[in-house]
């Protein structure tokens, strides 16, 4: 149509004259409004956005028209962080993944470099590796839930998210000796044992945690206001998700029957007897319940992970792959040189590749490597479950209004951190 | 056990002051009758709109906090102090906040974006501020009573069109939101700001209807006309009216026992519509669109210092003017629900004007009170609507509900002017209401166990799972039609 508001000239003869006829501009009267399209930017800094990411987003009144997710701001150069370093000193940058989790990633990684080698790890290590990620599973979990409630305006069940969180951190930081950054394990198995008595304190934190659970459960689940919010907005279809590449409790809302710990039982879960929940619509509601229950299944896993584990070493008997004990260390020439061995050149991983993953708390974290045979990465890559599932968000959410963005956004649970590496 | 005795204490802390400003309230006004007849009304200015309901208001700022951190297993503030000697550096459950927050604001950066409408960018607080200031004005606190032989009124003005004033003045405060948000030329300010006032004016037709049924019911719309008297008030011989008067009554002794004409009980229907649409246009949670903090973060998110402090506390004082006229309308006003006529003519009732009218003032406050504990409550129970849920909930839940409000209101009572058929009409929806909650409370236990997401169904080791690998495989049959709720666990 032509611009409205320029006189069309000169006027034809043949054109209706409003002076002398009523109906001369009933087109004008029957067309739509003219608007103007908002830009507005959302982020990096803005209390919606987990992490720095910048969404900008173009408006029509308040229907987000286009929108576009701009990552980078918090991008610290993991996979090249990783080429300079040994094996080992990976490690604590993959704490810096995603960081409500870190475990999982230590883990994660820890897997795929025992996979390269060759590795079978201690049964034991094995029972610590399943009752750390599932403790953080349920930290994961929480910060999830406990942020979407706050988002929408309940700041009651993101306290009592943050309290639960709060004894799973003190509980880890018993474990691994941090609060956040764990740092936890070593190739071929663990560097520390469960401490005295934790086994029981654990048990105890995770009645309580499991109490708030439900006392967010109650605020939320049947709450009109947050199910009219959460219920049939963000959906996405589940050949769409999979299109995107997406995996973990976002692809099981939309029905999807996937994950790695049942598909490709690593480590001890195929010990462990547990549900996997499955959604229906894959909107937001179903996301949200997916975080809700994955947490009740996780405290049946540290449960039983807690009665069965076997007494037993934790770390493999190997001076190429493990640090020797200090007594050796100090007391045998074999010592000193192993310790000297491992600290300056690193594991010596066979050159090869491999690509490993495991379910993580957003999704399947992949691990792509590969050694050229000296003690460094000659690449690591990281498949990060929250990259795909953010890229899918414009194609969530356009059409869609703007306060939908913000559930969206929080039950899809991006990670800054995994996201941008 | 400690919490509960320091709550105690605050509480006759605060009662204690209600009672010493309602007593300073009636002697003032006695006192400048005296010396200027209709003095008092200006007393009652200073006294109600300035002391206490900007008193109320900003420490209402400190309650929120404190009563929001009660909520959730929190301590709440108490860092500001004032380290004198005989409070032992107490935090005084944080009551020094406010003054440091008025400090903090009063000391800030006077910020004027530089592409601002410099004139409309200082319109907007004030605009927002003043008219819910004003509301208070009508809303009647004590009685009318002799004092030092004076006739003295605890409200500042009685004018002839009540509530009409209320509506007019209300509908004002749109001015100061949208405002705000259109000329400090920020996006999202322009966002809440149209947001502000599309939720408000919508509202604003849900207002006025849910008290079409009150008036006609006390065929007035004046406030102290809603509030009425009691019989024989102060033994001047009258008759009951509004709604001191009792709908049944009995005596035991002299004592008067009732139930008493409430507004809640004539109209239950019209106190949920207007506290819901009144809450909505206060702005604060769960109608907190124009705000919302995580989306858009408000009409006000230019303002700074003094200025921000003026929406803030015009936030609060909208509680404390809320809760007035709830009170006055539909809860009896300063009435106490029985027992108002013996109170009334007991000797030294009669001859102390003044102590009668503290009493029922603090009765007022005590009511006041109540309900803006109430508000605080909700604000920090539910989360916030989406902006177009506010609308459909306004134009297709309140208004409809309204109108029906008013044609059976109308029809009862043109059938029954002594109101008892309205009344008995009201307790049955009273009834109904606590029926349909304590069944939909009942059911979600029972839905929780049985579908939804199924957690308790299987979370004892007693219910016998199968192989894990072996259950992995039959969930994936079934999964797709077995569960009606929105998730499901598979076995």
């Amino acid at each position: 149509m032509a611009d409205p508001h320029k006189p069309v000239s000169p006027p034809s003869p043949e054109a209706p004259n409003p002076d002398t006829d009523a109906y001369a501009h009933e087109a004008e009267l029957e067309a739509h409004l003219q608007t103007k399209r908002m830009y507005v930017n959302m982020g990096p800094s803005h209390p919606a956005t987990h992490g720095t990411v910048r969404l900008k987003v173009e408006l029509e009144g308040e229907n987000i028209a286009e929108i576009d997710c701009e990552i980078g701001f918090l991008h610290r150069g993991f996979q090249k962080s990783c080429e300079n370093v040994t094996w080992t000193q990976c490690l604590p940058y993959t704490d810096r993944l995603n960081y409500v989790s870190a475990m999982m990633n230590n883990f994660g990684f820890l897997n795929a470099v025992e996979k390269l080698i060759g590795l079978e790890i201690p049964e034991r290590a094995q029972y610590i590796r399943v009752i750390g990620s599932e403790l953080h599973r349920i930290h994961d979990h929480l910060t999830c839930v406990a942020a979407t409630g706050m988002e929408l305006g309940g700041f009651a069940p993101f306290l009592f998210g943050v309290e639960a969180r709060e004894l799973i951190m003190d509980r880890v930081a018993e474990l691994t000796g941090a609060r956040l950054t764990t740092n936890f394990g070593r190739i071929g198995g663990m560097n520390r044992d469960l401490p005295e008595g934790w086994s029981e304190k654990v048990i105890k934190s995770l009645d309580k945690v499991m109490s708030l659970v439900d006392e967010m459960d109650g605020l939320l689940t049947r709450n009109r206001i947050f199910v009219d919010r959460t219920k049939d907005t963000g959906i996405i279809s589940a050949e769409d998700a999979i299109d995107y590449g997406w995996t973990g409790p976002c692809l099981r809302a939309c029905g999807i029957d996937y994950d790695v710990r049942k598909a490709k039982p690593y480590w001890v879960y195929d010990r462990m007897d547990f549900d996997v929940p499955i959604g229906e619509k894959g909107d937001n509601y179903d996301r949200y319940l997916m975080r809700i229950e994955e947490m009740k299944q996780s405290d049946r896993i540290i449960r039983q992970a807690l009665k069965q584990i076997p007494a037993g070493p934790i770390i493999l008997d190997d001076w190429r792959i493990a640090l020797p004990p200090k007594p050796e260390v100090y007391g045998t020439i074999e010592g000193v040189i192993s310790h000297f061995k491992l600290v300056m050149e690193g594991v010596q991983v066979p050159a090869g590749e491999v690509y490993d993953a495991t379910e993580a708390a957003n999704g399947e974290l992949g691990w792509y490597m590969v050694s050229d045979g000296s003690g460094r990465p000659y690449k690591v890559h990281v498949r990060a479950p929250g990259y795909p599932i953010l890229s899918a968000v414009p194609h969530i959410i356009k059409g869609k209004l703007l306060a939908d963005l913000i559930p969206t956004f929080d039950t899809i649970n991006m990670i800054g951190g995994e996201v941008e590496q | 056990m400690k919490r509960t005795l320091t709550m105690l204490f605050w509480f006759g802390v605060m009662f204690a002051h209600f009672v010493g400003i309602m007593a300073l309230a009636y002697a003032l006004g006695g006192l400048v009758e005296g010396v200027l007849p209709g003095g008092s009304r200006l007393t009652n200015l200073a006294i109600l709109m300035v002391a206490v309901v900007m008193g109320i208001a900003s420490l209402l700022t400190v309650a929120e906090r404190k009563w929001s951190s009660l909520m959730q297993n929190r301590i709440g503030p108490n860092r500001a102090r004032i380290n004198l000697p005989i409070l032992k550096d107490s935090a005084l459950v944080g009551i020094p906040h406010f003054l440091a927050d008025g400090m903090k604001m009063l000391f800030k950066e006077d910020f004027l974006p530089a592409t601002a409408n410099k004139l409309l960018y200082n319109l907007g607080p004030m605009l927002a501020f003043a008219p819910v200031f004003a509301l208070y004005a009508v809303v009647p606190s004590g009685p009318t009573v002799q004092v030092f032989g004076h006739t003295v009124d605890m409200v500042v003005a009685t004018p002839d069109f009540g509530l009409l004033y209320v509506f007019a003045i209300a509908s004002l405060a749109v001015y100061g939101t949208s405002l705000a948000g259109w000329s400090s030329n920020n996006k999202f300010a322009l966002l809440g700001g149209v947001r502000a006032a599309s939720q408000m004016i919508s509202y604003e037709v849900a207002l006025g209807l849910s008290l079409v049924g009150l008036m006609m019911a006390f065929s007035t719309v004046q406030l102290p006309a809603f509030v009425g008297n009691v019989t024989n008030e102060l033994g001047l011989g009258n008759a009951a009216t509004g709604q001191a008067r009792y709908l049944w009554e009995g005596k035991i002794g002299g004592f008067d026992i009732g139930l008493p004409a409430w507004g809640f009980l004539l109209q239950p229907l019209g106190f949920f519509l207007f506290f819901a649409a009144a809450f909505a246009e206060t702005k604060r949670a769960p109608f907190d669109t124009p705000e919302g903090e995580s989306e858009i973060i408000g009409y006000f998110v230019e303002y700074s210092g003094m200025k921000f402090g003026l929406f803030m506390i015009s936030e609060f004082v909208e509680i404390v003017v809320l809760s007035g006229l709830i009170v006055v309308l539909f809860f009896g006003g300063y009435h106490l629900p029985f027992g108002g006529e013996w109170l009334s003519n007991l000797a030294l009732m009669r001859e102390h004007g003044w102590l009668y009218g503290t009493i029922l003032g603090t009765v007022f406050w005590a009511k006041v009170m109540f309900f803006v504990w109430l508000q605080l409550a909700i604000r920090w129970t539910f989360p916030r609507f989406r902006y177009d849920q506010i609308q459909s909930l306004g134009w297709k839940i309140l208004l409809p509900i309204g109108l029906f409000n008013v044609f059976a209101t109308g029809a009862l009572v043109l059938w029954d002017p002594s109101l008892r058929a309205l009344a008995v009409f009201g307790l049955l929806q009273i009834g109904l209401l606590i029926a349909l909650t304590t069944s939909s409370a009942l059911k979600s236990e029972e839905g929780h166990g049985g579908h939804g997401h199924g957690h308790d169904a299987h979370g004892h080791d007693a219910h016998g799972h199968g192989l894990p690998a072996h259950g992995h495989a039959a969930h994936a049959d079934t999964h797709s039609g077995a569960h009606s709720g929105a998730a499901a666990a598979s076995h």
